[in-house]
């Protein structure tokens, strides 16, 4: 490896940034293949209902229609990662109000549009079961055979009860997070053919080439080798589009018709039907020593996972090793539950359970350091975790922790260290300012469960090196990110870096691109494949010349040995003449670690961790808050790319904004009365502050270059932050998320 | 039964006449994107609410989901794709595409703001943008990249 990075670290302007901005990019939803059908969906009236009858009669009959679809077209009608509960399209009831029933694919679009109102649907509505507690009940209306509780589990260290007899300080609460709507500005879309191997071909907005691929050869009981899956540039997801969406009912059109289909939802669709952020109901005791130690948390986690699973069992892991945040605590007692009601499906969605327990805890924190009258960053620095430290669930921290790195930073940080000179600053009489600080940890990769991934690079002729994967580039910047570490890697110019992501027929299995793992993943796959394209060109290099080589290198475009050089483009072209094989592969697979009793994925091996600092206005006369200034700092291990870094912690941090005190989706006995961007509403420019971003490089030696997961961190503590911070401007603790102006109105209203 | 009724519009397109056959309802929008193929303008909603599908209807920014074709007869429209390069340039270079997906939306209402006001202050650029929703990057790079198209920064 050369000595000075050339290419790591530098603000490199993303190859992909110019041809969007100037409309050229081809997203699934612009794409429209000749002679396509047009396909619309029929989706269920009630929340919660058995279907007595479906006819579609009178919708095959209308203008245009050319084929519909239902459960009986379907082979294998259930799918799910962790459970098998969602059928493609309903048979024998339905769950929630946006479940598909039938499709109709047709030869224009309105005539798609009105077929799909001619289906009939005879229902016997059902019970509607919508509050979580109420589900957990055995007198509850079961959703699915075996009930309403779809995981429980208990995990626990040490003994609670020792722990709050050690404490001077112990406080509990119960906090509540209402669902978040991704809203990605895409929403789900895709088109669908037969390519020209005769496969059925989905182009679709995901997240995960392989796994889509793999939902729809299972549910239509096809092929592997029949079925292709290509995500091309998405316009968001944010977690939202690690399910299937439209991928199978697009194949299935092309399945059945052999012809083009085209499958776009729109907005209202996607508010309804997408998954969405789980709502939660978190209790918390919460312990602390006289001199300001962490001793014990009693926790209870309900995570409301609406009609099916979708990942909920990971996110549920997610939250139980979230809940104690980025610290010590030597007795903890949790107690979790994932319940099914009819309300929308919850399932990833940027920090994956963490910001809901993070919410509370960090909540928690800051009362604990207010009863003992400590300092609330030194309070956190005292119990951060260190890198040798054992963790709650007694796993040896071994890699990069910087939680201390980032506390320290946030001391320094003007916010904090002149909060007074912020709060003194007087705009109107009823105005109070406030300045609050959280933490946050989050493992990235996927934790105890399987996780590798797979990299392939190939000497081009010109010179230039194709870099394959099936990582997504869903607006994070993956593919400059790997550009930037390959070019570093090969030593060659950014601009003969091409990238091929996402083809289940072109790019191998680098598995998903969820829990802000791929930067790491396929980084390290593309250090094995690099090392491996050393051993492969040394091999040609001995056999085609007849000289021995050693201590080969890539060097400026070159591959270098004692007393050899060869350009990138000459080995290609050698090897091309020779027929061998100008491709190689590497894998990296996570070190396994052993998942701990009651879990699936607990502990992670590696964590990325953050600190939010934000500055409050409360209008104490309405109740709306406002943030003028936030500070997100982050434990990145590296900075690959300052530009798309900063980019990533800014937008997180705008999203943690909207959950902390805006996106208040109204959901009124299962069914959703904000179904568009209007009434549910997503930060715009003039909500959003000033926002500073402080990378903090603790190095990780297991990651490229030292660089950690970094698409998640960000939004994790700043609802927390926020909330903090309300409490310091006008000594009233929202315990829910969102803090709208009328819930704060009525706390300061109660106080007095 | 529906009538399935269709009629003949022109308009200038980018600087050339363009002639259409499609049903009197359809929006711009569905007229850029379903029946020319011309899918730089976006769809994020239809509804008016998120900037996406911003276009310029004789130099001024409307949103095509919520014009209908009807209305678009005669006159002359702008999409991103007939926006100079200055502008994605500078969304380009500061970092403020990321998905992307909301930003030829930005694009050409930055054009049109800063045809107006060519030196504007950062509270001008907000409340120009505040129309157009982005939920990638926090607008800090793209308020950041507006001052850059008018010559403020680099």
């Amino acid at each position: 490896m050369t000595a000075a990075a050339r290419w790591v670290g530098k603000e490199v302007v993303r190859k992909d940034a110019y041809e969007k901005a100037r409309g050229l990019t081809k997203y699934a939803s612009d794409m429209f293949p000749e002679n396509l059908l047009w396909v619309a969906t029929h989706r269920s009236k009630y929340p919660h209902a058995r279907i007595k009858r479906i006819d579609v009669s009178k919708a095959l009959k209308m203008p245009g229609v050319v084929a519909v679809f239902t459960h009986r077209d379907v082979p294998n009608n259930r799918y799910g990662v962790f459970v098998k509960d969602r059928p493609v399209l309903c048979d024998d009831r339905v769950r929630y109000i946006g479940d598909p029933i039938a499709l109709v694919a047709a030869e224009t679009k309105e005539d798609a549009e009105s077929a799909v109102e001619e289906i009939e649907v005879d229902y016997e509505p059902l019970p509607v079961v919508t509050d979580p507690i109420e589900a957990m009940k055995d007198s509850s209306y079961p959703i699915h055979d075996g009930g309403n509780v779809s995981r429980r589990t208990r995990i626990t260290f040490g003994d609670v009860s020792k722990g709050f007899s050690q404490s001077k300080a112990v406080v509990e609460n119960e906090y509540r997070t209402s669902t978040q709507i991704h809203a990605f500005l895409e929403t789900e879309a895709g088109i669908s053919y037969i390519d020209e191997k005769g496969r059925i071909t989905v182009v679709a907005g995901g997240q995960s080439p392989y796994r889509d691929q793999h939902e729809i050869v299972s549910t239509l009981n096809l092929p592997p080798e029949k079925v292709r899956v290509i995500i091309p540039q998405v316009g968001g997801a944010f977690g939202g589009k690690d399910d299937i969406s439209v991928q199978i009912h697009l194949a299935l059109v092309t399945w059945k018709t052999g012809r083009p289909a085209r499958l776009v939802w729109d907005r209202e669709e996607s508010f309804l039907s997408g998954t969405k952020r789980h709502p939660s109901i978190v209790k918390m005791k919460t312990g602390a020593s006289a001199d300001g130690r962490l001793m014990a948390n009693d926790v209870e986690i309900i995570y409301d996972t609406g009609a099916y699973v979708a990942l909920g069992h990971a996110v549920l892991d997610v939250a139980i090793e979230n809940c104690n945040g980025p610290y010590k605590i030597p007795n903890i007692d949790i107690k979790a539950w994932l319940v099914y009601t009819n309300n929308m499906v919850a399932s990833a969605f940027r920090g994956f359970g963490a910001p809901q327990v993070i919410f509370a805890m960090e909540q928690q924190v800051d009362q604990l350091a207010k009863e003992l009258g400590m300092d609330p960053v030194e309070f956190r620095l005292l119990n951060a975790l260190r890198r040798g430290d054992v963790m709650v669930f007694g796993n040896r921290l071994e890699t990069s922790v910087g939680i201390a790195k980032c506390l320290e930073a946030a001391k320094n940080t003007p916010l904090w260290s002149r909060q007074a000179d912020f709060k003194a600053v007087k705009t109107y009489p009823w105005i109070k300012r406030g300045v609050g600080v959280a933490a946050a940890v989050k493992g990235y990769t996927i934790g105890a469960l399987p996780d590798r991934g797979t990299i392939s690079v190939e000497l081009l002729l010109d010179g230039g090196i194709a870099v394959k994967g099936s990582f997504t580039e869903i607006g994070q910047g993956v593919v400059q990110s790997v550009s930037q570490i390959a070019a570093e890697l090969f030593s060659v110019d950014i601009d003969k870096v091409e990238i091929v992501f996402a083809d289940t027929d072109k790019t191998p299995d680098t598995s998903v691109t969820s829990a802000s793992r791929q930067l790491f993943l396929a980084g390290n796959a593309l250090k094995e494949a690099a090392k491996n394209m050393i051993k492969h060109v040394a091999q040609f290099i001995e056999k085609t010349y007849n000289i021995k080589v050693d201590n080969l290198r890539f060097e400026n475009g070159y591959v270098v040995g004692r007393d050899f050089k060869i350009s990138f483009s000459e080995l290609a072209n050698a090897m091309a003449r020779s027929g061998v094989e100008r491709e190689v592969s590497g894998t990296y697979e996570v070190p396994r670690v052993q998942p701990i009793p009651g879990s699936l994925e607990i502990p992670h091996l590696f964590y990325m961790f953050g600190v939010s600092l934000a500055l409050v206005e409360v209008n104490t006369l309405t109740g709306a808050v406002s943030v003028p200034k936030l500070v997100s700092i982050a434990d990145v291990g590296k900075v690959i790319n300052p530009q798309t870094l900063t980019g990533q912690l800014e937008g997180a941090a705008a999203q943690g904004i909207g959950y902390a005190l805006l996106e208040d989706p109204k959901i009124e006995n299962g069914i959703l009365k904000t179904t568009n961007l209007s009434t549910y509403l997503i930060p715009s420019i003039k909500d959003i502050p000033e926002i500073e971003v402080i990378p903090v490089e603790d190095a990780e030696e297991s990651g490229p270059f030292g660089a950690k997961g970094i698409g998640e961190i960000g939004i994790i503590s700043v609802a927390p932050a926020i909330a903090n911070a309300i409490y310091d401007a006008v000594g009233v603790r929202p315990k829910s998320t969102p803090m709208t102006p009328e819930k704060i109105y009525w706390l300061l209203k109660n106080k007095c | 039964m529906r009538l399935r009724l269709s009629k003949q519009f022109s308009f200038v397109l980018n600087g050339e006449a363009v002639t259409v056959t499609c049903p009197p309802a359809y929006t711009l929008l569905e007229v850029l994107r379903h029946v020319l193929h011309l899918t730089g303008t976006k769809d994020g909603c239809s509804s008016g609410d998120c900037g996406a599908c911003t276009v310029l209807l004789d130099g001024r920014p409307v949103h095509s989901c919520l014009t209908l074709i009807s209305q678009v007869e005669g006159r002359n429209v702008v999409t991103v794709e007939g926006i100079g390069e200055n502008v994605p340039k500078c969304y380009a270079e500061e970092g403020a595409v990321q998905c992307g997906y909301c930003i030829p939306g930005f694009v050409v209402t930055t054009a049109a703001f800063l045809e107006e006001n060519p030196s504007p202050t950062e509270d001008e650029i907000r409340d120009a943008l505040r129309g157009n929703l982005c939920r990638c990057t926090g607008y800090v790079k793209i308020v950041n990249a507006v001052k850059k198209a008018a010559g403020g920064i680099g």
